[in-house]
This record gives C-alpha cells, sequence and structure tokens, in this order.
C-alpha cells in the first residue's frame, strides 16, 4: 500500500520532525508513542507524571489497539495529574463554560472530520460562550481569534445571526490539533489553553482529549487531512522565511545561548527555548510553540502514513478509510485496490 | 545591552569567595515581547562561520536525571527545570533550586548567554570586574585568562563577575580550583554557572545570617549587605525585589510542601563533589 501524501501538498520539512513506524509492529507503537507523548509533556512540563502514569501500563499488552489506547490514556491522565499541581487560571463559571463548549465542539469534531481546527457559531453552543465574571458582567469563555495569524488568514465572518450576550461578533475557533496552543494569534512561550483549570473543573483536560483522539488511528483517518494539511502550509509559508535566516546547529560549532535551526525543530544551543522566539509579519511565535505545532504537525502526517501501509491488516481501518469523504485517500484505497 | 545595576561594591566579597552577583537583569540574547529584540530578526545568515566554542561541557540535564518534582514552578522556563532541581539534589541544599530560578529570572531572564559588560554603556559592569580581578588577584591563586576575566563584566544565568567566577572554589581547593584555567566565557555553559552558583550559596548559608529566603538575594547582590544595617535602602530593596520575582514567577516561596522555610548548607558534600556531579571533568585544554 502506498503512503504517497502529496496529494496533500508538499510535506517534505515534516519528514525528518517526526520518524515513520510500522502500524503492526508493538514495538514501533510502543516507541513512537512513547516519542509522541515525551514531545507533548516535555514542553508542558508534565514529564515525570508521564513517565509514572506509562510505569502502570501494562506491558504484556501486544495488542497495538490495547497499546495505542493505553498510550493515550497515560498521557491524559499524566496531563491531569500535572494540572492539578497547577493554580486556578480561570473562576468555576469560566470553567464550567469552557468544558461545556469544549465538549460539545469535541464531538462536533469527530462527526465532521474537522477537529483539528474547530469553528462555531457562539450563538450555538454551552452558554453561547458566555461567562458572568466577578461582577456579575458576561464576558467571553475563550479568546476571540479572528486575525490573520500562523494558522490562517483570520476569520472574519459570517457574524453570529443572533447577537451575543458577551460581545462575540466572529466565529469561535479552536485550533485543538495543536492544543493547548489553540489561537492562531497567541504562540507564546506560556500557551493559553493551559490556564484553562479550576480546582473543580478542568476544561483543559478535554482539549487533551481531543489532541489524543487525534493521535489515535481511526481518529486521524476521521479527521480531514487535507484541513491539516492546509493549516500547516499556512504555518509554513508565514515561518519559512524566519526560521531560514537562522544559523544551522552544527555539531562543536555551536555558541551557549544562540537560537539555531535543528532537523527541522528550533533549538537554543545549551539554554532554554522557553525565552527565544521569532518575529514575523504574524507577530511573535515562540519556539516551544513552533517545535510542539511543528512536530504534531509531522506526527499527524506519520500516522496517517503508517496507516496507509498497514491498511490490508487493520479491515475495521480500512471501512473507516473507505467511508471518508476526504478524495485523497479514496484515491490511495482505489490505488491498492483495498476500497471495501 | 542593558546595563545592569550594581549594588554594591567588591568590597567585602573576598571573605565569602567566589562570586560577585548583580541584580540588574543581565542582556539577553532573546526575549519574547517587550523584552530585548528577539531572536531572528537579524540573526547571522545560515553557514555563519562562528569559532568553535570554548570548553563545551554536556548538555543540560533533562527529567530524567533527577528525581525532584518538577511541577510547582509557576512559569520557570520547563527546559531550564531539571538544572535548578539537579543543582538543589547536587549541593544537598534542600529547596535551593527555586530559589536559584527566582534568581536567575532577575540574573540573567533565564538566558544563559547573558553579559553585561560587552556593551558600549557597560563601562560599569567592566569597572567592577577590574577592581573584583585587581583587589584580589594577589591573595588568590593566578588566572590564566585574569586580564580578560578582568574586562569581561558579568554574566550566565545567574549573573556572575568574572573574576569570582573564575576564582570559585579557591577557598576549600586553593590552587585546586577547577576554573582557574578557564577563560571566563565559561559563564555562559549552565552547568559551569549552576557550579559557581551552589558554592556561592553554600558560602552564604554557612558564613552569613541568613534569616530568610529574602537575605539569600540580599548576599547574592552583596554579602556586605548582609554585615551592614538591615533597615538601609539598598538591602531593603533588593529583598523586595526578589520577593516580587518570585510572585511575578509564580513560586510559591511560603509552599513547605517545596521550600523550607530556612535553607541549610549542613549537607553540603563539599566543591569537588558539587564540580563533578554538575560539570564533570573540563575539556583538557580547560583542565
Amino acid at each position: 500500500m502506498t503512503a504517497d501524501l502529496t496529494c496533500y501538498g508538499d510535506l517534505t520539512p515534516l519528514h525528518g520532525v517526526v520518524g515513520d513506524f510500522d502500524l503492526r509492529s508493538p514495538m514501533d507503537v510502543h516507541t513512537w508513542y512513547h516519542d509522541q507523548w515525551r514531545s507533548i509533556a516535555d514542553p508542558l512540563g508534565f514529564t515525570q507524571a508521564h513517565e509514572a502514569e506509562l510505569s502502570r501500563v501494562s506491558a504484556s499488552s501486544i495488542d497495538v489497539n490495547t497499546r495505542i489506547r493505553a498510550s493515550n490514556t497515560a498521557g491524559i491522565n499524566a496531563f491531569a495529574r500535572a494540572l492539578r499541581d497547577r493554580d486556578d487560571g480561570v473562576t468555576a463559571a469560566h470553567a464550567r463554560v469552557q468544558e461545556g463548549v469544549l465538549r460539545q465542539l469535541l464531538v462536533d469534531g469527530q462527526t465532521s472530520g474537522q477537529l483539528w481546527r474547530v469553528t462555531a457559531d457562539p450563538m450555538t453552543v454551552t452558554a453561547g460562550a458566555c461567562y458572568p465574571d466577578a461582577d456579575g458582567q458576561l464576558s467571553r469563555a475563550f479568546y476571540p481569534d479572528p486575525s490573520p495569524g500562523y494558522f490562517g488568514d483570520g476569520w472574519r465572518g459570517p457574524p453570529p445571526p443572533a447577537e451575543s450576550a458577551c460581545g462575540w461578533t466572529t466565529p469561535l475557533t479552536l485550533h485543538l490539533g495543536t492544543f493547548p496552543w489553540v489561537y492562531s494569534t497567541r504562540l507564546e512561550s506560556s500557551p493559553a489553553a493551559l490556564r484553562w483549570t479550576h480546582s473543580t473543573l478542568q476544561p483543559a483536560i478535554v482539549g487533551m482529549t481531543a489532541l489524543a483522539h487525534l493521535l489515535e488511528p481511526a481518529g486521524n483517518l476521521r479527521q480531514d487531512a487535507s484541513q491539516v494539511a492546509a493549516i500547516y502550509q499556512h504555518f509554513r509559508a508565514q515561518t519559512e522565511p524566519l526560521i531560514l535566516r537562522l544559523p544551522q546547529w552544527q555539531v562543536g560549532r555551536a555558541q551557549a545561548g544562540t537560537l539555531y535551526s535543528r532537523a527541522g525543530r528550533l533549538h537554543v544551543h545549551q539554554g532554554s527555548t522557553q525565552i527565544a522566539g521569532l518575529m514575523g509579519p504574524r507577530g511573535w511565535i515562540s519556539a516551544p510553540a513552533y517545535n510542539y505545532c511543528v512536530t504534531r504537525f509531522a506526527a499527524f502526517f506519520a500516522l496517517r502514513r503508517a496507516i496507509l501501509r498497514a491498511l490490508p491488516a487493520f479491515p475495521e481501518l480500512r471501512q473507516l478509510a473507505a467511508s471518508s469523504p476526504d478524495p485523497c485517500l479514496h484515491a490511495q484505497l482505489k490505488e491498492a485496490r483495498l476500497a471495501v | 545591552m542593558k546595563i545592569s545595576t550594581a549594588i554594591a561594591g567588591a568590597a567585602g566579597v573576598v571573605g565569602i569567595a567566589g562570586l560577585l552577583l548583580y541584580s540588574g537583569r543581565a542582556s539577553a540574547s532573546s526575549s519574547p515581547p517587550g523584552g530585548a529584540p528577539p531572536l531572528g530578526g537579524d540573526t547571522p545568515p545560515p553557514g555563519g562561520d562562528t569559532p568553535p566554542p570554548v570548553g563545551e561541557l554536556a548538555p543540560l540535564p533533562t527529567a530524567a536525571d533527577v528525581s525532584g518534582n518538577l511541577t510547582k514552578w509557576g512559569e520557570t522556563p520547563t527546559d531550564l527545570r531539571p538544572l535548578f532541581v539537579l543543582m538543589e539534589e547536587t549541593s544537598k541544599i534542600a529547596g535551593s533550586a527555586r530559589i536559584f530560578a527566582v534568581i536567575a529570572s532577575r540574573e540573567s531572564k533565564f538566558d544563559v548567554a547573558a553579559h553585561n559588560g560587552d556593551g558600549e554603556h557597560e563601562a560599569a559592569e567592566r569597572a567592577a570586574s577590574r577592581r573584583a580581578y585587581d583587589n584580589n588577584k594577589g591573595r588568590n591563586p593566578a588566572l590564566r585568562h585574569g586580564e580578560a576575566a578582568a574586562d569581561f563584566g558579568s554574566g550566565g544565568l545567574f549573573g556572575a563577575l568574572a573574576p569570582y567566577f573564575l576564582w570559585t572554589g579557591v577557598l576549600e581547593l586553593k590552587s585546586k580550583a577547577p576554573l582557574l584555567n578557564a577563560p571566563p566565557e565559561l559563564m555562559f555553559q549552565p552547568r559551569a554557572a549552576a557550579f559557581a552558583a551552589c558554592v556561592y550559596l553554600q558560602r552564604l548559608l554557612a558564613h552569613y545570617r541568613i534569616d530568610d529566603h529574602a537575605d539569600i538575594k540580599a548576599g547574592w547582590a552583596s554579602p556586605s549587605l548582609l554585615t551592614g544595617d538591615r533597615s538601609a535602602k539598598t538591602y531593603l530593596d533588593v529583598r523586595a525585589r526578589f520577593l516580587a520575582d518570585a510572585q511575578a514567577l509564580g513560586v510559591d516561596l511560603r509552599d513547605p510542601t517545596t521550600i523550607p522555610i530556612k535553607l541549610s548548607a549542613s549537607a553540603w558534600p563539599g566543591v569537588s563533589a558539587v564540580f563533578s556531579k554538575l560539570v564533570g571533568a573540563l575539556p583538557q585544554e580547560l583542565g
């Protein structure tokens, strides 16, 4: 089965960022998913919790589906555990609305195949995506993100058909595929969605669940890859000119504290990536945000390639691929004569 | 480059040896909006022919290298937390990791290559390092790069003044102190900066009256602040800045699960042991 993804455009810069693997190999699956969750846990600061959760996962389960589910569950549980050590980022009222909206968007995104970037009329989601602040005034539960940014050229319309009680004039747009960097115009080192936490409710966990869903083979297949590709190509067009101005990291030549381009990522030699970043026409993009996003794009397409290579061995995935509206996927199935 | 604010002279520093540290922010080579110009704007093109670095040490430690808790650190960069924890675990000064983080947030804004002294308007930093060198070279072992250190100013993650950085450990090890042959640029290697910071903290705790965590920062600025009038404006200002820095960073200095009420260096394993664990062997040309 071919794993050619050129139908989605030029993805070659992503090839070196996340390695390919064999979805039929339990060991490959174990290593790949461990690496993916490390790439999530490290910049978000829950590496230790992740390792602790992994130690509870039974090593005896050799079925790849079981292994993948266990890996993703361990990742989400570790994230939840780390969130408990954080101070409240939002009020209970705010968290309640955020969680309701996110649950709804998660279901809608899975159904529509547009989970990577969810867009909704705020009037159609929980409480109109409004929450009462300390003074009883209604505020927007999420940042309105309509301006041109690193994930797109903005979402100016159409405006909500009814008047929002808290001032929404644009669609609610969240990039759950790069959770917790969910806003196209806010790619600072500390991601906004990490503050979606309260001692009694953790909306951020719903966001992480969406991310984990995209790491499942079925979730990957349900996601419209052309949506991901379009966002990636935009991201690449905005960041590539900035990256090209950086020196390439070279063994034995690097200077401490200097920002380099290294294997498709940003790297501060002997220093912290979290204080580094790039300023471009679309604003500041922190190095951790860049690295995280490019890794998520690369992981999505690496998993898609792994699925395509392994389709003959997984009838349920073959069926899912056949029912996908994605024309590229159909072409690949046809080429491999695997259409159901 | 920004000028850091020297808050104390070199007087009184010799007794503690090691470092003289400044409380101003060192210049950062990269920073988010509102800070210094970001990298990427004026960086050299790929293939820039930079000279090889001097004294390349082991890379930053990772979460796998430490056992201490890496949560409850506020906005401390996640990729530097293991270094701070390793400093605490190596020095055996319980609770020191987050204190080091708060200090680094002011001294360098977490930029390992922060350097005060290379800018046109940083003559005060260079004068301070020159003074430190001239006043102490007669009583301390010779530095191979003494003149360079004298003209260097201060820098690194913890804002070390170059001559004192290179003399780290001389009180304990005399002419066997490990950095005597190193160039001052070694302070940009975070493991070397961490070693010097651990030694300095140990000496503060062991030899000065440290009433609370804010006193550590006062001693970091200058030990003379700890021996002088404790109602002096400079002493109080340094303490206030430290407490504000901790709050801004999100480090809770009153959380006994992460930081004891008072730090203690009673379990200090010695300069050699700390150097060995944090830095390891220096490259041959520096040894």
